[in-house]
């Protein structure tokens, strides 16, 4: 085996621990990554601007149209707003007690020994319903029968149109007075009748098919 | 095999790297890449949220045109509706109003006062107020009273007479005198 001398022993460890230099490697990693990093950003940056473009560009299109989206909004806002007062304004007017039909059902239970000196009704809280109250005075052989006479017709008169009708007396009372009626003179009683019923009509009507906004008025 | 020894001087600088690498990692992230993500996202969430405005708004502007299709049968309503009342305080206009319509229908001396005025609890109507009128007949013949009341609630939609009371007079027992009760809604103006 041939000898080997080497006389450079010490230069080539120097040039060997340069080259391991722990300083200069760390740089150079650094370095490597600091360029890696700069390409990473510079990537996102790209992105970025690319998102900022087309922001500008929604942006753009959305000042466009604002205007008239914020008017579409506020008249769908302000329509929505008219058809709901509008329907309760009609529920409102459909639901209001007619009086007028009532005072020509009166009439037609009236019979000639028959008197009326007051009426004076009421619409209850809420719609619950109609209270009325009759006074009058009864002539006749037998004044409480014509009284009870009238309350039956008004019963039924008034059951045409209206439910739960009831009408009750109140009073009935036989009067000292005598008054002559086609030359017969009779005896009178008073009485006092009170008319309870709801306005919507008896179940059987109502399921009746929905007709057109009545108007409603004493036949002529 | 060949040991790697490490000089004290050397482990410094491993050191000194480590430390360097560290701060460019937290520089980097804290003051380049954070700010430019954090600024990307907002304009994302911003793109995103201004792309829908502009979805919804196709569908609100045909939303808001089909709407005006359906609605113009309310509107026409509604108008009515206000154009029943006049401009001008209540009280100004409504008492002599009924004066003339019960006149017209032959009953004469009809006076309205007011009894007072009401906000409604729905919301719908809160534009609107509840006037409520007595209405005082002195003298009245019953048939035309009653042809004349449902001539009045005919004509005023929002006229809604609560409560009649109807007496004879001791004298004339042919006529009767009347008061009513009467409620009206009216936009506040």
């Amino acid at each position: 085996m041939a000898l080997h001398l080497n006389l450079l022993h010490e230069e080539i460890l120097e040039h060997r621990q340069r080259q391991r230099d722990p300083l200069k490697i760390g740089i150079m990693v650094l370095v490597s990554f600091g360029v890696l990093m700069f390409l990473y950003y510079m990537w996102n940056a790209y992105r970025t601007l690319e998102i900022k473009g087309r922001l500008s560009v929604v942006e753009r299109d959305w000042a466009k149209v604002e205007p008239t989206v914020t008017a579409a909004q506020k008249r769908s806002t302000e329509l929505s707003n008219i058809i709901k007062t509008t329907r309760v304004l009609d529920e409102y007017v459909d639901n209001r007690f007619f009086w007028g039909p009532f005072l020509q059902k009166v009439a037609l239970c009236i019979a000639p020994n028959t008197q009326l000196t007051s009426i004076d009704g009421s619409v209850l809280e809420d719609n619950k319903g109609i209270a009325v109250s009759i006074e009058g005075v009864a002539a006749g052989r037998e004044p409480r029968a014509a009284a009870e006479d009238l309350r039956q017709m008004l019963t039924e008169q008034l059951a045409q149109s209206y439910g739960d009708v009831k009408v009750e007396f109140k009073a009935l009372e036989d009067l000292d007075t005598i008054v002559n009626v086609s030359g017969t003179n009779l005896a009178m009683a008073r009485y006092t009748l009170t008319v309870g019923f709801n306005p919507s009509p008896a179940a059987k009507t109502a399921a009746a098919s929905p007709s057109p906004r009545p108007t409603r008025g004493p036949k002529q | 095999m060949s040991q790697v020894h490490i000089r004290k001087d050397q482990i410094q600088k491993i050191a000194l790297s480590t430390v360097g690498f560290v701060f460019l990692l937290y520089v980097y992230f804290n003051f380049f890449l954070g700010p430019l993500n954090r600024s990307r996202n907002t304009m994302l969430t911003a793109m995103k949220e201004k792309q829908s405005k502009l979805d919804s708004s196709k569908s609100e502007m045909s939303k808001a045109a089909s709407l005006e299709q359906q609605a113009k049968t309310a509107t026409t309503r509604f108008a009515a509706f206000k154009a029943l009342n006049p401009e001008g305080a209540p009280i100004a206009w409504f008492p002599p109003r009924i004066k003339v319509f019960f006149a017209n229908e032959q009953v004469d001396k009809a006076v309205a006062r007011l009894e007072g005025s009401f906000g409604f609890k729905q919301a719908e109507l809160a534009d609107w107020l509840r006037y409520n009128w007595v209405i005082n007949i002195p003298q009245a013949d019953y048939a035309r009273l009653g042809k004349a009341i449902a001539d009045l609630e005919n004509t005023e939609p929002l006229l809604s007479v609560t409560k009649i009371s109807i007496h004879s007079l001791q004298d004339q027992p042919q006529f009767q005198q009347v008061d009513l009760v009467a409620s009206n809604i009216i936009q506040k103006k």
